[in-house]
């Protein structure tokens, strides 16, 4: 496939990076009509080089089998999440925070990159209301939480789970945990700093949190809606597990399902997490009162914002997946190094869990001897890490990398936070991420 | 210039209420763009309207509240509400260029006028003078005497008290130290007693609850009665909340603190007494620059400073009282 069918793609970003910018009502106004022009920019001339019916065919083949599971665990996520609050005076200050960083990430590991962003999201910003400057402390919500967490379990982030589903054992990311403590000693070191340095400044301008009552009382409303949560995580799981099991596959191992459009087929495991989930966001939705959501300031916009944005990133960047995956193998790349860094680099800006399994692939076809036996071959345990890491580490480099990120920003946007523009989010990124996973390959892939 | 800044003041407290009544009817409990109280945001605005360099982020708070306006569900609700915001915005654009033309280059020079001492006081206020003292200095007995012959309260440990009060804070952890909290090393803690801290002190580190709830009873205090303050960074308190306020710092010579501190506590040795005055000292600007940011004992952060060894105590309360009569 030509190159020039990325254009559309490098041009979709170049609009979410710099039109909110330049013309942000107009950008915020025109989003749905930009994405599809972008889109069809794509398919128009895809559909003339290749015929309408493969066009057709890929376009479905990436929302029903790749976007739409993607961005109904989302709402669910967002759903249930926003339905759970915590009340009470606890105050945000850099220790406060710090905790706050380190429950967030661990949790990520446990239901997910993007469970646990939308779950401490609200009670983060709540804490830090008093504060003025808090785009520091979402930017490494972001670097954290939405991302580095996830590197534990299959569950934490989508390009494990299908490493998982390709004969991963479960436990064996939780091999990555001296990385992860190690990435997150430094980053939250740095953060303490930079959020203490901007509390005493606050502190200095007079600013203080309402803590006249002595002991705070804190308590969790909505909690029933944990249960929800769980319900999603435990199809997301399901779903992986079920496509791995002969009864549902069919002769030749293809996952079976609802045949749309030639090739294309939604699985019946992927029918079954998305019916789970919809139904938990439904009755966590019916079972909660509105009280709950208008406390945590529940609006359907940033969903919607992501929901529009990753439709047209998802069509769009299916020639950038296709080159990729044709030229896997002829990459030349053979070091955990280089697969930290390739993997890792293209996950910054394309999907990341296709970028996984693309590196999986050509580590596997390598024909090494020794290391975890997966399904695409034998792939030896540094190399897996380099591809694990790279893959669930650099989706914090843009805003784009991983869909929680998208969301944080969108939810701090909306309640008062100055978010960093696409551009100063990737400055914060190269500053501060660029320098520790530089240090990561030489301590871990080198 | 008068107008001006009346007009200012004018659309900053709209920009400030609209906040308000978005936060209100989206009855979020997140957090809002201003949240500060309403005089001191109004302040900032108007800064903020008044700078050509700073223009930007007024339109971004701007931005955020818009954000926030546009996810009220009601409909008419919300039209009402952008219409406001609409009409806040095109005031913001077309704000006279003339008044951001005339940026003022040195803000703090600018603001010596406005503080000036002649016309600080109005008669709605209450004579507050905050001392900052260097230990032994014999500044307390200063402030004392002042007070007495000013024949208003004179506050010193009284405040530190009804704050731990109010937190209901053992006294074991932290004592006084000639104005200002010093808090005892770290123990190790169990598990059960750190929960019980956090809940405490909502999260926060004790010896900072100590201080937000020192600068919240300082203001109430300064809003109810005249008094005389010793330290506890009550100068820059008062400065911040924009409540009028003299300010004082009394120092005296190294040599002449040791004898004065010797003479009173006879059981330290000369050494001893140097090394706890510079290490006080050390821990009191250490305080003093974590909450205020500005340097303790820099005469620019005062409106005097004295060398009580220069006058004695008698000298320093007659000078302060000359200075007081100066306000009106």
């Amino acid at each position: 496939m030509s190159l020039w069918f990325c254009i559309p793609f490098a041009g979709l970003l170049a609009c979410i990076a710099v039109l909110p910018l330049l013309r942000a009502e107009w950008w915020e106004r025109y989003r749905p009509v930009i994405v599809a022009a972008w889109s069809l920019l794509f398919i128009i001339p895809f559909a003339v080089t290749y015929g309408a019916g493969t066009a057709l065919e890929s376009v479905l083949e990436c929302i029903l089998n790749d976007y739409l599971t993607f961005i109904v665990l989302l709402f669910g996520l967002f759903c249930v999440a926003g339905n759970i609050t915590l009340e009470g005076d606890l105050a945000g200050s850099p220790r406060t925070n710090m905790v706050l960083l380190v429950i967030g990430t661990l949790l990520s590991s446990c239901i997910g990159t993007t469970g646990a962003s939308m779950l401490m999201v609200r009670p983060v910003i709540k804490m830090n209301a008093w504060r003025e400057k808090r785009s520091h402390i979402m930017v490494f919500f972001i670097f954290l939480i939405s991302n580095l967490g996830g590197c534990l379990t299959p569950i934490g982030d989508p390009p494990l789970l299908m490493g998982f589903s390709r004969g991963v054992p479960f436990f064996w990311s939780l091999r990555l945990f001296p990385i992860l403590v190690f990435n997150m000693v430094i980053l939250l070191f740095i953060f303490y700093w930079i959020d203490r340095k901007a509390y005493r400044k606050e502190i200095a301008q007079g600013r203080k949190p309402a803590i006249q009552k002595p002991g705070m009382d804190i308590h969790l409303q909505g909690a029933h809606n944990l249960f929800f949560l769980a319900m999603i995580v435990a199809s997301v799981i399901l779903s992986g597990i079920l496509s791995g099991l002969p009864f549902f596959q069919d002769a030749e191992g293809n996952v079976l399902g609802i045949s749309v459009f030639k090739e294309v087929r939604l699985t019946y495991p992927a029918l079954i997490e998305i019916f789970v989930i919809l139904a938990a966001a439904f009755l966590s939705y019916k079972t909660t009162g509105e009280e709950i959501r208008r406390k945590n300031h529940f609006t359907w916009d940033a969903i919607q914002e992501v929901a529009v944005l990753f439709v047209g990133i998802f069509i769009t960047m299916q020639p950038a997946l296709e080159i990729l995956r044709s030229m896997g193998s002829s990459l030349d790349i053979t070091e955990p190094f280089q697969m930290f860094w390739t993997t890792g680099g293209l996950s910054s800006f394309l999907d990341n869990t296709p970028t996984y399994l693309v590196f999986l692939t050509t580590a596997g076809a390598m024909g090494f001897t020794e290391g975890v036996a997966t399904s695409v071959g034998m792939i030896p345990a540094k190399m897996l890490t380099a591809i694990s890491c790279g893959a669930v580490f650099m989706g914090a480099n843009t805003y784009i990398g991983n869909a929680p990120n998208m969301m944080v920003k969108s939810i701090s946007d909306e309640n008062g936070i100055c978010m960093p523009s696409f551009f100063g989010y990737f400055f914060w990124a190269v500053r501060i991420l660029l320098p520790v996973f530089l240090v990561d390959t030489i301590l871990f892939f080198l | 210039m008068g107008k001006k800044k009346e007009m200012l003041r004018e659309l900053a407290g709209r920009i400030y209420d609209l906040d308000v009544e978005v936060y209100e009817r989206l009855g979020s409990s997140l957090g809002r763009v201003f949240n500060q109280e309403r005089e001191q945001c109004i302040k900032e605005l108007v800064k903020l309207m008044d700078s050509k360099s700073k223009s930007h982020i007024l339109r971004s708070q701007l931005a955020l509240i818009s954000n926030m306006a546009r996810t009220i569900g009601d409909t008419d609700t919300r039209d009402i509400i952008m219409k406001k915001y609409e009409g806040i915005l095109q005031e913001v654009t077309i704000l006279p260029k003339s008044f951001a033309s005339e940026d003022i280059l040195d803000e703090k020079m600018a603001q010596l006028n406005e503080w000036n001492l002649e016309e600080r006081f109005s008669q709605d206020n209450h004579l507050v003078i905050c001392i900052g003292r260097a230990y032994g200095c014999g500044g307390s007995e200063i402030g004392f005497v002042l007070a007495d012959s000013l024949k208003i309260n004179y506050y010193d440990v009284e405040i530190f008290n009804e704050v731990l009060k109010r937190m209901e804070l053992e006294q074991d952890d932290v004592e006084d130290r000639a104005g200002f909290p010093a808090f005892q090393p770290a123990q190790k803690l169990t598990l059960k007693q750190r929960l019980k801290d956090i809940n405490r002190y909502h999260g926060l580190p004790k010896r900072d609850a100590v201080f937000f709830n020192q600068c919240d009873l300082i203001c109430d205090m300064a809003k109810r009665e005249d008094f005389v303050v010793m330290g506890r960074c009550a100068d820059a308190i008062l400065t911040i909340n924009n409540i009028p306020h003299i300010s004082i710092y009394i120092t005296a010579p190294f040599e002449q603190r040791v004898r004065r501190v010797m003479k009173i506590n006879k059981k330290m040795s000369e050494k001893q007494v140097r090394e706890h005055i510079r290490r006080l000292d050390r821990k009191h600007a250490k305080y003093y620059g974590y909450y205020t940011g500005r340097g303790w004992g820099h005469a620019e952060n005062y409106d005097l400073c004295i060398n009580s060894a220069s006058y004695g105590i008698e000298g320093s309360v007659e000078l302060i009282r000359r200075m007081i009569r100066r306000s009106g």
